[in-house]
């Protein structure tokens, strides 16, 4: 079975971006734009890891990232923040974000944490 | 048919002189723009224009994090800006910052199809050398990329940013030339964020020097300030000690400014305050002089008389560290000149006397003959104001005099000196 991913970005360019990186290393990918949109596709398509960007219109990753983790704790979330944004990490952390990274990001870091993520759910 | 091709070659002969014309106007916006955000956005977008290509991207190093971030970036693969980042330890990184060692790569760009031909020579894969696996890493991230030529920019030694290029849509192969311009590109770049790096350091530090500036500046007004107080109150203990010209001062003061305006001496800033304070401590230097001297009710010898005299040069030394207060210092040691050159002193005369001194000096003289002394009764306004007009031009300036004069006339009239008062 294909390792499934979601990218929740409002930017759709980082999306799109992210998207074909890692459909190249066969994950299966879908999108969202906002909050909303995540909780929805976390119901439908089901996802091993979720890639959320904590700063976005229409519900944030924070608020998101609490509904996503009380419905399915099993999913794995990495918190997408900015510089401006480094203040949130602690509030993410305690709402159960299974890490986060920052931009600028370095592919290769990214790329690692995902499959590691990946790894440890297929552990359990 | 042949006009198609007379097209194309005409078209041909146009890119290639726009190379230059681009290289021509990186050259000027260098000068004009101060920040190079502005310049590499401009580049990243003649690039991807001019060659057709599936990616431009540049990236450039931030020294406060050491990493290296892509800012601007074009076409189907494009990378958002601020998405990614290489650290200093990427490979590709390492590849181009690391001092240089021999390589199969004599020059200062990486092209994959390079690569490929050189990790499939066996001499370099056996090559036990940690920098074919390097390589390899290299590879791969051009690849994920879908990058087929990397320029380095270097400022000096310095790996200032990074150009990476993807393919050209029509699937041809990159010229020499064409990767020469692109060299001289990314040179010009790395020279123009250095530079502006430069400037924004040098902006900063200036402004910080600025802000010391000012704050030695004001504990200095504040250490003028004080010391100007210290002066004020021994002044005012002058005065005390002779008991009969008290409020001899202030009334000096005003009287000085009052005349100093019928003049129409300029009063602006500064100048105001330093002929009040010249007004007001014009006697200070008597502080030295003994009380047996000062307070003799009858005549003074001689030398009682030079030690009398030696007060305008004392108060000169007491003012001396006022150094926003020079022309007080110099006013005071003048205010017992003469018109005419026989005063002291210097013994200065007319108009080498400063024209405030020569302001002082009136209504000094004017206050001492209308107050009452330890050594006589003071005497009236009219009889002093005679006695004015009589030594203009000798001991006064006559001018002077006479705008004093008016002065005194009007306020009289207009009820606002108390005759009184001024005589003690």
């Amino acid at each position: 079975m294909k390792k499934k991913l979601l990218l929740v970005d409002d930017e759709v360019e980082i999306c799109e971006f992210l998207k074909s990186f890692f459909e190249d290393r066969d994950y299966q990918v879908a999108t969202a734009h906002s909050g909303v949109q995540a909780v929805e596709q976390v119901e439908s398509f089901r996802p091993d890891v979720v890639l959320l960007d904590i700063q976005m219109p229409e519900m944030d990753g924070l608020s998101a990232l609490r509904e996503i983790k009380e419905k399915y704790p099993r999913v794995k979330v990495i918190m997408v923040t900015a510089v401006e944004t480094q203040d949130r990490i602690e509030a993410a952390m305690r709402l159960g974000a299974d890490n986060y990274i920052t931009k600028p990001l370095s592919l290769e870091y990214l790329e690692k944490d995902v499959q590691e993520k990946i790894e440890s759910l297929a552990g359990i | 048919m042949t006009n198609l091709t007379r097209t194309n070659r005409q078209k041909k002969t146009e890119q290639k002189f726009d190379y230059q014309e681009a290289l021509r106007d990186v050259a000027r916006s260098m000068v004009r723009l101060k920040r190079p955000d502005r310049l590499l956005k401009l580049i990243t977008r003649f690039i991807d224009r001019q060659f057709g290509l599936h990616h431009t991207s540049l990236l450039v190093h931030e020294p406060s994090k050491n990493r290296y971030v892509f800012v601007n970036s074009k076409g189907a693969r494009r990378v958002p800006a601020g998405l990614l980042k290489f650290d200093s330890d990427h490979p590709l990184i390492r590849w181009f910052a690391l001092p240089r060692r021999k390589t199969p790569f004599q020059e200062d760009y990486l092209l994959l199809t390079d690569i490929k031909k050189t990790l499939n020579k066996a001499h370099f894969r056996l090559a036990a050398d940690s920098r074919a696996s390097e390589l390899v890493k290299v590879q791969k991230t051009m690849e994920v990329l879908r990058v087929e030529l990397v320029i380095p920019g270097y400022f000096k030694n310095d790996l200032v940013g990074i150009l990476m290029l993807g393919g050209k849509f029509s699937g041809r192969f990159f010229t020499s030339s064409e990767i020469l311009f692109f060299q001289t590109l990314a040179h010009d770049c790395s020279m123009a964020i250095k530079t502006a790096e430069y400037n924004q350091s040098l902006l900063e530090q200036n402004r910080e020097l600025e802000n010391r500036l000012q704050e030695i500046e004001k504990l200095r007004h504040k250490e003028q300030r004080t010391y100007y107080e210290i002066i004020r109150s021994l002044a005012e203990e002058v005065e005390a000690k002779e008991p009969t010209v008290f409020g001899h001062v202030s009334q000096v003061e005003k009287l000085g400014m009052m005349t100093a305006r019928e003049l129409g001496i300029d009063l602006s800033g500064q100048h105001k305050d330093i002929l009040s304070a010249a007004l007001m401590l014009h006697d200070v230097g008597k502080i030295g002089v003994p009380d047996h001297i000062l307070m003799k009710p009858g005549g003074l010898t001689p030398e009682e008389w030079e030690v009398m005299k030696s007060h305008v040069e004392k108060g000169a030394k007491i003012l001396e560290p006022l150094s926003d207060f020079r022309k007080v210092k110099e006013i005071i040691l003048s205010h017992h000149e003469r018109f005419d050159g026989t005063g002291y002193p210097r013994g200065l005369k007319g108009e080498d006397i400063l024209i405030e001194a020569r302001i002082v000096s009136v209504v000094d003289s004017f206050h001492a003959i209308v107050s009452n002394r330890c050594y006589r009764e003071g005497r009236s306004i009219d009889f002093a104001l005679q006695e004015l007009e009589h030594c203009a031009g000798t001991q006064f300036d006559p001018q002077v005099v006479e705008a004093f004069i008016r002065v005194i006339r009007r306020e009289i009239a207009k009820g606002r000196i108390d005759v009184a008062a001024l005589q003690h």
